[in-house]
């Protein structure tokens, strides 16, 4: 339940700040994509029906707040979750670099994804050189955010678990 | 049945929500999302939370706007001040220039009244012990310049040329204790010579007792020397003083042209060789 908390509020934080303080960065149009950090995490350590349901609500959230058309987001950050999930029995985490990596391949998908998507339903003339010319560069930003939030949220998640085993 | 989908519920809602947002694009692109039920709630949730980080950011890009004003301001600063440097140099050589042009026009005007044969020349270096009292011109014998000319300026006289190279000279300046120059006292007539006395200043020797010199009496060459022209200013009397014994008097001197201080000067009159 706690655990469940936590990752509420680090959602709703992640939405704030995706909204609001990451344009601040100096890095142009490209804001760091913390929800897909996030949702990767989730795909990786936290593997439940919650989580399934949070990385569905959390793009769901951005399609609200800044996507033209509803389900957007939600589809990219599902099958964010659905392909780290896949993958993650074969993955091994032991460094923040295999971290990083495994978030820009995610942001890669992510990318793809709306831009195939963006094409089939809004069939927007030149949407895919200007998602091209961005895609690469916010990858590598989610790639270098990740293994702080990694950090962040393991030790948070390791300590309620803990707390929770205590408890019993 | 249960025990498969209990299996994968997590793949199974994966694939539920993948398909659900696409529907949901789907009917959305199309327009037959007639109310959306979850938005709003979220936009309510979300409202409160981003006017506030609403208002922390536009503080924050305040903040960063003052930063770069500042930053601005700084780099303006800094080239208005490189710029007030550099017109300061430039007024300093202009003021350099209009100085020496009226130095060479006093030098010009002096030379029309010195004998035909002189040389312009610049101090190019002092002497470098305390022992000698000389200094270096720029013009040598590829000049005209010939060991034993007069060095002058219109203040007075700078002392002799004692050697030359090609394309410089030296000059034994008359405060020098090796150097001598024929003088008399323009009020009384009354001769001497010139010279330096190492630590004791520069000094009027061999003047008699009987003679009439007093303090702030004007020295200018007598011409007898043959060395310097009649006329020049050499220093003005100081001191005097006579001692009860001895033939002379003792005459301190202050020399009319301070060569630290000169900087052109002209070389002139006749010289061995020449």
């Amino acid at each position: 339940m706690k655990l469940s908390l936590l990752f509420f509020i680090t959602g709703l934080v992640l939405v704030l700040l995706q909204t609001t303080f990451l344009h601040l960065l100096p890095l142009g149009p490209v804001v760091p994509d913390l929800i897909l950090v996030l949702c990767v995490y989730w795909g990786l350590y936290h593997p439940t029906l919650g989580a399934v349901l949070g990385s569905f609500a959390l793009g769901y959230s951005v399609d609200v707040v800044s996507s033209p058309i509803l389900g957007l987001n939600a589809f990219a950050m599902s099958l964010v979750f659905l392909a780290v999930y896949l993958s993650s029995r074969n993955i091994w985490i032991q460094s923040p670099m295999v971290s990083a990596v495994v978030v820009f391949l995610a942001s890669l998908i992510k990318s793809l994804a709306l831009i195939v998507v963006w094409l089939v339903f809004l069939n927007s003339e030149g949407v895919v050189l200007g998602a091209l010319k961005y895609l690469v560069l916010e990858a590598l930003v989610a790639a270098v955010v990740a293994p702080f939030l990694f950090a962040f949220l393991r030790r948070g998640q390791i300590y309620l678990e803990s707390a929770a085993a205590a408890a019993q | 049945m249960l025990a498969f989908v209990r299996k994968n519920q997590i793949l199974i809602a994966s694939c539920l929500c993948v398909l659900l947002s696409l529907y949901i694009m789907s009917a959305a692109s199309r327009g037959r999302l007639r109310g959306d039920p979850v938005g709003p709630v979220l936009l309510w949730l979300l409202r409160p939370l981003q006017i506030a980080a609403q208002a922390t950011t536009a503080s924050v890009k305040e903040i960063q706007r003052s930063f770069g004003t500042a930053a601005r301001y700084r780099a303006e600063n800094e080239r208005l001040k490189q710029r007030i440097l550099e017109l300061e140099a430039e007024r300093s050589r202009l003021l350099e220039a209009e100085a020496t042009n009226r130095r060479l026009k006093e030098l010009l005007e002096f030379r029309s009244q010195l004998p035909a044969r002189s040389i312009t020349a610049t101090i190019v270096a002092n002497s470098a012990t305390t022992w000698f009292e000389s200094c270096l011109i720029d013009k040598g014998s590829a000049d005209g310049i010939r060991k034993g000319m007069a060095v002058v300026t219109p203040l007075g006289v700078v002392g002799q040329v004692v050697a030359v190279s090609a394309r410089s000279a030296k000059v034994l300046l008359i405060t020098d204790p090796n150097s001598g120059v024929d003088v008399l006292v323009q009020r009384s007539r009354a001769r001497g010579i010139v010279s330096g006395s190492l630590g004791n200043g520069t000094v009027m020797k061999y003047v008699k007792r009987s003679e009439d010199v007093q303090e702030g009496d004007r020295l200018v060459t007598s011409g007898l020397d043959g060395v310097f022209p009649k006329g020049l200013l050499v220093g003005t009397v100081v001191n005097v003083r006579k001692h009860n014994l001895g033939l002379f008097q003792h005459i301190e001197v202050a020399p009319a042209v301070d060569s630290a201080r000169s900087e052109e000067v002209l070389v002139v009159g006749s010289a061995e060789g020449s």
